[in-house]
């Protein structure tokens, strides 16, 4: 099932053609590598346009990364957690 | 030429793209899946249980136990919407948005055909699809009616091309309420007339329409006839609101007067910050209250003068429970405000008379919450509902802990770093 988690997360971000991605993330101890970006999307809150992403990682686990500008940092969202 | 472009099952569809697990599995997206509410939407694969949009999460569990129910993200359907509409702009710049998951397009000029609508509708379905892994079913038609009712008949992935005669082949034969625009009451009523297909309706007797329906009668016997002749409103030349509201499913059934009262006030305060910030005022308020039987009752009131001030769409909606809420358990309640007109251009006597101070506190209270976000100040009165919060739509509450986190440790927290000291270890 989706874990509502709000984490600060460290996370490796390529900046690319005046955009960004991410590419790995630590979490739990763990290093997440990014398999693939499977959506983006935004939200304002206030002045503030924070950047969303879903990701995909290894073993078909998934997660929502936030950058937050006010920071700048990174927030680890939501996971699934492979529990069904 | 108009195309209608409907999203696949869209709030579903969007978690099944972003989450590949989620894929070929039932899905349905709904609000906190811990608590009580209602199925907001359902992939193609929960649909053959029985489970629709609008059915009780209670229902839809014990319909189809397997599924993935997971809580939706309002926000993020919004921005996927909004990358939809820049897609769809590179195509034409007549796009009308209809819904979060349904806009018209237009395709005008001598050179438009049904082959060449067919070749743009194909091209935007398979843009869709490659760019953020969706379906989108699309109706190719004369008009925004039968555009719409051909992108309907043929889900998912449909691509429907149909002009009057192919409109009156596939719909005069099916039942009244497949008509765009009827709904159950409507139907039951033209039934009751004889009238139980939309072909029925395209041959009935004028006189007959209007005497049974005042002046949508004939508008209806049109629609049958697959006659429309609504513009297409771009979105960038906009329209006026009508109406702006907001309403609660509450976690739980609640007769509790001073939980009800809160949530009166945090919706009161909801409406008003949105007409202020799309420059509306209004002078009708109106409140919904669902009771736990699901009967509901909608009661307005018309103030003298219009309004966009939180305290007194509250005091109004107040007024309006306390008439006519019998300390039934509800499960959903809410607050509206209609007859809207552009601040500047109404009377309004009220504004004209407020103290300076009002106005510049209000100001003030506004453009705090313009940077900080919605959360950043609410009425303290509504706090009384605090659970409830977690819910603010467009996830204000978290918003609201980071601030209130931010806040509680301004002096304490050492001064940011742009570089950490210690590597990442990636």
């Amino acid at each position: 099932m989706f874990e509502s988690l709000n984490d600060p997360v460290d996370v490796l971000t390529a900046f690319l053609e005046g955009g960004f991605e991410p590419l790995r993330f630590r979490w739990k101890g763990k290093v997440v590598r990014i398999r693939k970006v499977t959506g983006r999307w935004s939200r304002r809150e206030g002045q503030a346009v924070l950047r969303y992403f879903a990701v995909e990682g290894g073993n078909d686990d998934t997660y929502e990364l936030c950058y937050d500008p006010r920071g700048p940092r990174w927030i680890l969202s939501r996971a699934w957690n492979g529990v069904a | 030429m108009i195309l209608l472009i409907d999203m696949d099952a869209f709030f579903a569809s969007v978690e099944q793209a972003h989450h590949p697990h989620l894929r070929g599995r039932p899905v349905i997206v709904c609000g906190d899946p811990g608590r009580r509410g209602v199925v907001t939407a359902a992939s193609y694969e929960a649909r053959p249980s029985g489970v629709h949009a609008g059915m009780p999460l209670q229902e839809a569990r014990r319909l189809c136990p397997e599924a993935e129910y997971v809580e939706g993200n309002p926000e993020k359907y919004v921005g996927i919407s909004l990358q939809l509409l820049d897609l769809y702009l590179r195509h034409s710049p007549d796009v009308e948005p209809f819904s979060v998951d349904e806009a018209f397009v237009g395709l005008f000029g001598p050179r438009v055909t049904f082959e060449s609508a067919i070749e743009v509708a194909r091209t935007i379905q398979s843009e869709v699809a490659e760019r953020f892994g969706l379906g989108a079913s699309i109706g190719i038609a004369p008009n925004k009616l039968i555009a719409k009712m051909a992108a309907g008949s043929r889900k998912p992935r449909g691509l429907t091309p149909m002009d009057p005669p192919a409109f009156r082949d596939t719909f005069w034969p099916l039942d009244i309420q497949e008509l765009w625009g009827v709904g159950p009451q409507l139907a039951t009523r033209m039934r009751s007339l004889g009238i139980s297909t939309v072909g029925e309706l395209a041959r009935a007797p004028d006189p007959v329409l209007s005497a049974a329906f005042g002046i949508i009668g004939p508008q209806l016997k049109q629609a049958a006839n697959g006659e429309d002749d609504a513009p297409l409103i771009p979105y960038h030349q906009g329209v006026d609101a009508k109406s702006m509201g907001h309403e609660v499913t509450l976690s739980e059934d609640c007769a509790d007067a001073g939980f009800l009262d809160g949530t009166l006030l945090r919706l009161s305060d909801q409406v008003a910050r949105r007409l202020r910030g799309e420059g509306y005022v209004g002078r009708v308020v109106a409140i919904k209250l669902r009771t736990h039987r699901f009967a509901t009752t909608i009661r307005q009131r018309a103030l003298d003068d219009f309004t966009d001030d939180h305290l007194r769409i509250y005091e109004v909606a107040r007024a309006l429970l306390a008439a006519n809420w019998k300390g039934e358990s509800l499960r959903l309640i809410g607050v509206s405000v209609s007859s809207l007109a552009r601040r500047g251009e109404a009377v309004q006597s009220d504004l004209f008379e407020r103290r300076t101070r009002d106005l510049a506190l209000r100001a003030a209270l506004d453009r705090v919450r313009d940077r900080l976000g919605e959360a950043s100040l609410v009425p303290a009165g509504s706090l009384r509902h605090q659970r409830s919060l977690g819910h603010v739509p467009f996830g204000a509450m978290s918003s609201a802990h980071r601030v209130k986190s931010r806040l509680s440790t301004a002096d304490s927290d050492p001064p940011t770093t742009p570089c950490p000291k210690t590597p990442l270890g990636f």
